[in-house]
């Protein structure tokens, strides 16, 4: 396969199938969470569960002072590399061309240099997160290869279109379908491992906002 | 009741596993915040203490069951069914180093409650016959005798004939029509029968009509610490049957912490129907009345105080305003702890815990946490509301060598009582 | 002899006791039900208590085993009750009332000495089905009695 030819097969069929594993994916695991039903409350309510449900999805990005003093390292690695995924994602030019090729919709754009830095600070957090996870022994004893697999599959995609973009070492046809593929490795994952937390989130921490709001406790 | 058997354990697990479960094994990333809000992790460091670790049979099951990859790996053999060894293995962490305080729930990033999920695997767990002797004893005795501790109600009655003569008027047993009907926990009959007074004086005074029953005085509920719904169920339906036969408007439920989330929290769910009447803790009926003017007291503590908040009472209750309206009628010294209200620490002997002879010695290991924030504030005395929480505060404190009395909010209420005439002072 | 016909007048005059006073009263209450109580450690706490010239180190020390005696006899969650062993609870408890430190218990220390010791009384009792508790109550008025006319 010529590198032209590669690269067309990775934007072409390998895209189609790994975002409709992705689409099909993620709505199954969502109808397999809801489709398990729950069973309504009879006690009387003190609070709303509502209320609680919305609020708990956005009051539950930012912990409260002492738990954020225990667990600083995962907390601010963690929020690091996901605001660099968010930037180097969705605020990077030919993302948002891909986007709007695809969906039809577009903003603007950070500049580029910008970019290219928080990829690269990306890439440290990232690389501080495993460190993290091999050497903290909460973690290391949690941590299944699953763990270790998605992280290797969250980087790649960050580093690859780090070497892409610099044009280091292969032809920039081949280092962009590489970097393609590594993004469609990823989706293809996604909604059958824990990566399911960025949609599912909403959900749980929906229940968690709406049980304790029921009890008019703000969770 | 058939026996006990990993079958039914099994089945059990997968009967508890909800939208919110499968939303919470979805979700969850490892982390590991979920340990550093644990006091069985912080204090011990072990990592198998781990809250979510605690369920992981609990996971297994869901995602052989109800996930498409899970279902398929089990169908053809690659992931292997739970088994009555890992069940046993997991006994010690799902009862005697959980305690059901829910820190982990009000930590977790993406939201999962660890707490709700432990409820549910319990259930599973006493299935299978993996829960602890201790406790099986005590909600054996609570089926058939009435209390977990055997408490009987002749001796509930000598306590309240006690209590009679120290306050010098009598209280009310069985009366038809009372507003309230009082609940009490063994602990407190046993080791706090003066708990009795306090809310007889208090109710006296405020005009508050109420009644104890002596069909139902037991407010602990043993099925939900072991996790067997069908015996919560047949507590809570005492209880029920006793308000619907005395006709009361509210059940209180005493100083106690699990009492009020079995009761008021999950009884209608148990019994499978709502309740004619209201349900409350026993410092939101003195709060209603300090609201209504009608709870008046006397001087103030000038001691230090603070308050322990019951895990069940305040984080997982939602009780938590109210304990700190009355102590600013009686405290002109109240300090709160770091990480305080709903986020305070668990005295360590919550959920089935203190029940639980084997876990004696953790149990003493987890209270270090009770005892950094007791040094941090160094109070002259410790307020709680709940029996149980003070037993463990006083062995606690007594076991590290610090004086600090532990009192309870109800009785110091009533301490401070203003008003008060005794009746055998009117003139003879 | 003065006599003491209720529970407000008992408390009356334990009330106008000054703090030493009804240290060594209080001793007389607990002394009273002492055979219900098992533990060795709460007969030395009582005879401190009972003596007048006790030191204020020996009352601390007094008051600490009087409290390490109460987390030894309470009953555990859970277990199965025992009301002779309460009995033994209430004795410590009435014990560590006598040697506290006044002012830091609420209505002095000789009335939650005297509360205990009826308390021990009652759970002795509570599998008899005996009713002492009148009896109980008749005996700290005479000690009452006896004490402020000695």
């Amino acid at each position: 396969m010529t590198e032209t030819e590669f690269l067309l097969w990775v934007r072409g069929p390998a895209f189609q199938i790994a975002t409709v594993i992705f689409v099909v994916g993620s709505i199954v695991r969502i109808l397999e969470i809801m489709i398990l039903g729950r069973k309504p409350n009879l006690a009387e309510a003190r609070g709303s569960a509502v209320a609680g449900g919305l609020r708990t999805i956005i009051t539950r990005s930012w912990p409260d002072r002492g738990t954020f003093k225990r667990s600083a390292v995962t907390l601010v690695s963690g929020y690091v590399f996901h605001a660099g995924l968010f930037v180097t994602i969705l605020l990077f030019a030919p993302h948002i061309l891909v986007i709007d090729e695809v969906l039809g919709i577009s903003w603007p754009a950070l500049p580029t240099p910008l970019v290219d830095a928080t990829t690269v600070i990306t890439i440290i957090a990232l690389v501080v997160v495993l460190l993290h996870r091999i050497k903290d022994p909460v973690l290391r004893f949690l941590s299944r290869f699953q763990d270790y697999f998605v992280w290797f599959l969250t980087i790649l995609p960050v580093i690859t279109g780090y070497v892409a973009f610099h044009r280091i070492g292969l032809p920039p046809p081949t280092l962009i379908a590489i970097h393609i593929l590594s993004v469609e490795l990823l989706m293809i994952a996604f909604p059958f491992t824990k990566l399911a937390h960025a949609f599912t989130l909403f959900i749980s921490r929906w229940y968690n906002g709406a049980i304790a709001g029921y009890r008019g406790v703000n969770s | 009741m058939s026996g006990p058997t990993l079958a039914r354990g099994l089945n059990a697990f997968k009967e508890q596993i909800d939208a919110p479960t499968a939303s919470f094994f979805s979700s969850c990333v490892h982390c590991g915040m979920c340990a550093e809000a644990c006091l069985f992790f912080t204090e011990t460091r072990d990592p198998k203490y781990t809250p979510i670790y605690k369920l992981e049979p609990l996971r297994k099951v869901w995602w052989q069951e109800y996930t498409f990859w899970g279902k398929l790996a089990s169908t053809v053999g690659l992931s292997k069914p739970v088994t009555d060894a890992e069940l046993t293995e997991w006994e010690t962490l799902v009862y005697d180093s959980c305690t059901m305080c829910g820190r982990c729930t009000m930590v977790c990033p993406v939201g999962n409650d660890i707490t709700y999920m432990i409820r549910k695997m319990r259930e599973g767990m006493a299935a299978s016959g993996h829960a602890p002797p201790g406790l099986i004893g005590a909600t054996q005795r609570a089926v058939t005798i009435g209390s977990p501790m055997g408490v009987k109600y002749p001796a509930l009655e000598a306590q309240i004939r006690h209590t009679e003569e120290e306050i010098g008027f009598s209280i009310p047993v069985d009366v038809v029509g009372a507003d309230y009907l009082c609940t009490l926990s063994s602990m407190e009959i046993m080791n706090f029968p003066e708990y009795i007074g306090a809310i007889a004086r208090i109710f006296h005074e405020t005009g508050v009509s109420w009644t104890i029953s002596s069909e139902a005085f037991e407010a602990t509920n043993s099925g939900i610490q072991i996790g067997v719904s069908e015996i919560a169920a047949v507590l809570v339906e005492r209880i029920v049957k006793a308000a619907e036969k005395l006709k009361v408007k509210a059940v209180i439920s005493p100083e106690c912490g699990h009492a009020y989330m079995a009761i008021r929290w999950e009884g209608p769910n148990l019994i499978g129907r709502p309740y004619s009447f209201k349900v409350v803790h026993i410092l939101e009926v003195l709060d209603e009345l300090r609201k209504a003017g009608k709870l008046r007291t006397t001087g103030k503590e000038s001691r230090r105080l603070t308050y322990h908040d019951p895990c069940q009472i305040s984080r997982r209750g939602g009780v938590y305003e109210q304990p700190r309206n009355l102590l600013k009628m009686v405290a002109e010294n109240f300090v709160e702890m770091p990480d305080t209200g709903i986020m305070n620490w668990c005295c360590g002997a919550g959920g089935g815990v203190s029940a639980n002879e084997r876990a004696e010695v953790l149990k003493m290991k987890d209270f270090k946490r009770k005892k950094a924030q007791l040094d941090a504030v160094a109070p002259d005395a410790l307020v709680t509301a709940c029996a149980n929480c003070r037993i463990q505060l006083e062995e606690g404190l007594e076991e590290n060598h610090m004086d600090i009395p532990v009192i309870s909010l109800t009785e110091t209420i009533a301490e401070h009582l203003a008003g008060e005439t005794h009746p055998e002072a009117r003139p003879s | 002899m003065t006599e003491i016909r209720n529970d407000f007048e008992f408390r009356q005059k334990l009330d106008s006791l000054e703090p030493a006073r009804q240290r060594t009263l209080a001793a007389r209450f607990v002394e009273s039900v002492l055979p219900l109580c098992d533990d060795e450690r709460v007969s030395r706490v009582v005879k401190v208590a009972a003596n007048p010239h006790a030191s204020a180190d020996e009352l601390a020390t007094a008051l600490h085993t009087a409290k390490v005696a109460i987390i030894d006899s309470h009953a555990r969650c859970g277990a199965e009750c025992d009301w002779k062993d309460q009995a033994g609870y209430f004795v410590a408890r009435a014990a560590a009332a006598a040697v506290s430190p006044a002012g830091q218990m609420a209505g002095g220390s000789a009335w939650h000495a005297a509360m205990s010791s009826r308390m021990a009384e009652t759970c002795r009792s509570i599998d008899t089905a005996e009713d002492n508790a009148g009896q109980a109550r008749k005996q700290q008025y005479r000690i009452l009695s006896e004490y402020l006319t000695a």
